[in-house]
C-alpha cells in the first residue's frame, strides 16, 4: 500500500495535477461566487451579511480537516517509520493555517453586523484561536529543528496534542452557552439549512478545498526537491 | 440594481472585506508557494549543472525526480 506513497510516484502527480486542478479551481470559483453573491437569497434576519457564511465556515470546516488529516499522516508516519507522510502533512499545514486565521477575521467582520462586536471569548472563537495556536507551533517546529528524528516527534506531539481540540470545537456549541448558533449542517441528515444556501456553501468548500490541494502539489514538490538538492551527489 | 448589489442593505462592507481578504490571502500564499518552488527548480538545475558531465549523467539515469525537475525548469526558462 505504502508503494503509491513513494516520492517518485507522488512526484509525478504533482508534476502533472496542478493545471488541472487550476483548471477546475477557475470554473468552480467562477460558478461558486456567482452563487454565493449573486443568486443565493438573503437571510430573513440577517439580509446579506450572511453571504459572509460562503468564506467563513467553508474555511473554518477545512482548517479542522487539515489539522484531523496531519494528525494522521503524523501518527501514520511515526508508526511506520514512513518520512514521506510527515512531507505531505508538513505541505497540508499552510493552507491549514491560513484558512483558520480566514476563519476567525471573518467571523469577526461577520461578528460586527450580526452579535455588534468584533469578538467575543465565545467557546467556538476561543477554541478556534487555541487550534491557530496549535497550526504555528507545528509550522514553528518545522523551521527550528534541524535533525529529522527530532522534528517528526515534536511535530507528531504537537498534532496529538492539538487534535483534542477539534472536538472541543465541533462540540462547543452543544456544550456551552455560545454566540455561535447550533450545526445547521449535520451528517445525520437533519440539516436545517435550505438548499438554495446550502449549494453556495458546498461549491466554496470545493472551491477552497481545490485551492488547498493545489498548494499541497506546488508544497510537496518544493520539500521533495529541497531533499533532491540536499543529497544530489547520493542519487 | 448595481448599487444594491454593492451596498447590500447596508451590510457590503462587510460582505466584500471578507470576500476580498479571503481572496487577497489565498492570491497571496499561491504566489509565495509557487514563487518558492520556481526559486528551488532554479537552485536544483544550478547544482546539477556544477556536476561533471558524467556525474550529472548519472543523476539524471537513476533519478526520475530529477530529470523532472529539470525538464520542468527547461520548459520553465
Amino acid at each position: 500500500m505504502f508503494k503509491f506513497f513513494e516520492p517518485s510516484k507522488i512526484f509525478q502527480v504533482t508534476s502533472k495535477a496542478p493545471k488541472y486542478v487550476l483548471f477546475l479551481f477557475i470554473i468552480v470559483f467562477s460558478i461558486g461566487l456567482i452563487e454565493a453573491l449573486i443568486l443565493s437569497p438573503e437571510d430573513y434576519k440577517q439580509s446579506h451579511a450572511v453571504r459572509i457564511m460562503y468564506v467563513h465556515v467553508p474555511a473554518a470546516w477545512i482548517s479542522l480537516g487539515i489539522f484531523s488529516s496531519i494528525t494522521f499522516l503524523s501518527i501514520t508516519g511515526f508508526i511506520f517509520k514512513n518520512k514521506n507522510f510527515f512531507l505531505i502533512a508538513k505541505s497540508l499545514a499552510p493552507s491549514g493555517f491560513v484558512f483558520n486565521i480566514i476563519a476567525l477575521v471573518t467571523g469577526a467582520i461577520w461578528g460586527k453586523p450580526t452579535w455588534g462586536t468584533w469578538w467575543a471569548w465565545d467557546a467556538r472563537i476561543t477554541s478556534m484561536l487555541i487550534l491557530c495556536l496549535f497550526y504555528a507551533m507545528y509550522l514553528i517546529s518545522w523551521r527550528i529543528y534541524e535533525n529529522e528524528e527530532k522534528v517528526f516527534k515534536v511535530t507528531t506531539f504537537i498534532t496529538i496534542l492539538g487534535v483534542i481540540n477539534v472536538p472541543i470545537i465541533k462540540y462547543s456549541v452543544d456544550w456551552w452557552n455560545t454566540l455561535h448558533q447550533p450545526a445547521s449542517i449535520k451528517l445525520d441528515g437533519g440539516s436545517s439549512i435550505h438548499s438554495s444556501m446550502l449549494l453556495p456553501l458546498m461549491l466554496m468548500l470545493l472551491v477552497l478545498l481545490l485551492y488547498s490541494a493545489l498548494i499541497l502539489l506546488m508544497k510537496y514538490k518544493t520539500e521533495i526537491i529541497r531533499i533532491k538538492k540536499k543529497n544530489i551527489k547520493r542519487i | 440594481m448595481i448599487q444594491s448589489f454593492i451596498t447590500m442593505n447596508g451590510y457590503g462592507l462587510f460582505v466584500w472585506l471578507s470576500f476580498a481578504l479571503t481572496f487577497l490571502a489565498c492570491v497571496m500564499i499561491y504566489y509565495k508557494t509557487y514563487k518558492t518552488l520556481k526559486k528551488y527548480e532554479k537552485d536544483f538545475a544550478k547544482e546539477l549543472n556544477k556536476l561533471s558531465e558524467s556525474e550529472r549523467k548519472l543523476v539524471l539515469e537513476k533519478s526520475k525526480i530529477a530529470s523532472q525537475v529539470l525538464a520542468s525548469y527547461n520548459k520553465s526558462i
